[in-house]
């Protein structure tokens, strides 16, 4: 035996094959989101085909054209939450994989997922505000599905200033992997709670009464942009993350 | 020749053990009850102040449930925080982890416990609260069935706060990290729990319809969450 009595450290790995599809990733995101931004303006007709140049009834009710163009929010508002929503479910996913194995790769992966759900959490409730105040003419009002994400905000926050909280890295990555799959009971209830609770008065796309082709070409371009983009993000942060980690093992290593 | 048997105790004889352990120890110091109890007199003095001009022409009945909710919610928040710190100040903790059973036990009589000392300050505290803000208004039939929301609640925070007083523990400024994780995650238990309790209070006709629904949601909230506590606790504990 070579290496008996020598101290074998595992030094993390890092550069697995999707590091090579993380640009084209982020590029293929980034262009389309972009054509999504440029198809919501020029190819999706407004509402039920309105005019924009004068008030017209949608429905039952009165909309003027700020209302019918800031429904175009809507295209990103929607993608942006359901990436948060899927980022989520990753970083349970991971913390799971964490609990069975020990591994510290997954509670790496589990972070980073959660990192890239903060920054959509945020995306989703800075677009929704700037809709709230144009189509119900408030900053903010305690509806059930903006409670219920708020809620979700502020779990994503409380999961990062736990992490900063513990010392020990073992125990921090139990203590943030638990949380994040107790985090996950809040995604299903914050996704349901419009239609579980009928006076919520969110808007449905299936109660509002569909999408139009064009409607739904759209939005279905900016969300796998979104997906790419937070795919790419994902990579790119979680192999500075590994290579940082492989950097302090090799530096401790050389210590001994 | 002494023959020395032994027998496994079984997991509720565990349970009773547990159980007992932190009631005895409850009973002989007082110290979370007499802390809890005077924390919610105090937070009811504060609500005088606060409500003191409005009081006469406000709709206490409409705000009650709130009210007394953020009472309940913080005065937990106090006991639950002090939950764990005696069994780490004094080393118990460590006792019962080197017990070889199975870790969930730990979690039900903590829970257990914990939810038997919420009730008895919410016990001394809802009728306190009736009899500062309510009992110069006519009260509808329907008010003793805040009993059960009162239940469902105590029940989950109970349940969420163990878990989550077990982890931080072992944190740096446990008192808020405690609350800046438990008010996140009890919130949707707490928004279904007051609508069912003012529900009630109000006693309008039909409050049945809008008092069993947001009940039917706390219920399957506590339930999964228990279950999910329950599951992880082991990792938690032991870590």
């Amino acid at each position: 035996m070579v290496n008996k009595g020598k101290k074998v450290v595992k030094v993390p790995e890092a550069g697995q094959w999707p590091d090579k599809v993380t640009l084209p990733a982020l590029i293929a995101g980034t262009v389309l989101t972009t054509a999504g931004f440029l198809m919501a303006f020029f190819y999706a007709a407004p509402v039920n085909g309105a005019a924009l140049d004068a008030p017209e009834l949608v429905g039952d009710v009165m909309v003027t054209h700020q209302q019918l163009l800031s429904q175009k929010i809507f295209y990103f508002h929607m993608p942006v939450a359901i990436v948060s929503f899927v980022a989520l479910v990753f970083a349970a996913y991971y913390a799971i994989r964490f609990l069975t194995t020990r591994e510290q790769r997954f509670d790496t992966c589990s972070r980073i997922a959660m990192e890239i759900s903060l920054l959509f959490v945020v995306f989703t409730m800075i677009t929704g505000d700037l809709w709230t105040r144009f189509e119900w003419g408030v900053w903010w009002t305690w509806e059930p599905r903006l409670t219920t994400y708020l809620i979700l905000m502020l779990i994503v926050i409380a999961y990062f200033v736990l992490r900063n909280a513990v010392d020990d890295p073992e125990r921090r990555a139990v203590y943030s992997s638990v949380v994040s799959i107790i985090a996950l009971v809040d995604v299903p209830i914050c996704f349901m709670i419009t239609r579980l609770i009928p006076s919520s008065i969110h808007p449905v796309v299936a109660r509002e009464g569909g999408m139009s082709p064009d409607m739904a070409a759209t939005v279905v371009v900016v969300m796998i942009g979104m997906m790419l983009v937070a795919f790419g993000l994902y990579r790119l942060r979680f192999r500075q993350a590994r290579l940082q980690e492989r950097m302090d093992a090799l530096k401790e290593q050389l210590e001994d | 020749m002494a023959r020395v048997s032994v027998t496994k105790p079984s997991t509720f004889q565990q349970y009773k053990t547990l159980l007992g352990k932190d009631l005895r120890q409850e009973f002989r110091t007082r110290e979370m009850l007499t802390s809890m109890g005077i924390y919610a007199f105090l937070v009811i003095i504060v609500y005088g102040a606060a409500l003191a001009l409005t009081a006469r022409n406000l709709d206490i009945m409409r705000m009650g449930g709130g009210l007394l909710w953020v009472l309940i919610v913080f005065t937990s928040l106090l006991g639950l925080a002090r939950s764990f710190a005696h069994e780490k100040e004094q080393g118990c903790m460590e006792g019962i982890l080197m017990v070889p059973l199975d870790r969930s036990v730990v979690f039900l009589a903590k829970t257990t416990a914990n939810f038997l000392f919420m009730l008895v300050v919410e016990v001394i505290a809802v009728p306190l609260f009736y009899f500062f803000f309510m009992s110069a208004e006519q009260v509808a039939p329907s008010f003793v069935w805040i009993v059960v929301p009162l239940l469902v609640g105590t029940l989950g925070m109970a349940g969420i706060g163990t878990m989550l007083s077990t982890i931080t523990m072992n944190t740096r400024a446990k008192d808020v990290m405690l609350a800046v994780l438990f008010i996140p995650f009890i919130y949707p238990l707490l928004y279904a729990c007051v609508t069912a309790t003012t529900t009630a209070i109000m006693g309008t006709e039909f409050w049945i319809d809008f008092f069993v629904m947001p009940l039917v949601l706390a219920c399957g909230y506590d339930v999964v969450m228990l279950l999910v506590c329950w599951v992880l606790y082991d990792f938690v504990v032991s870590a």
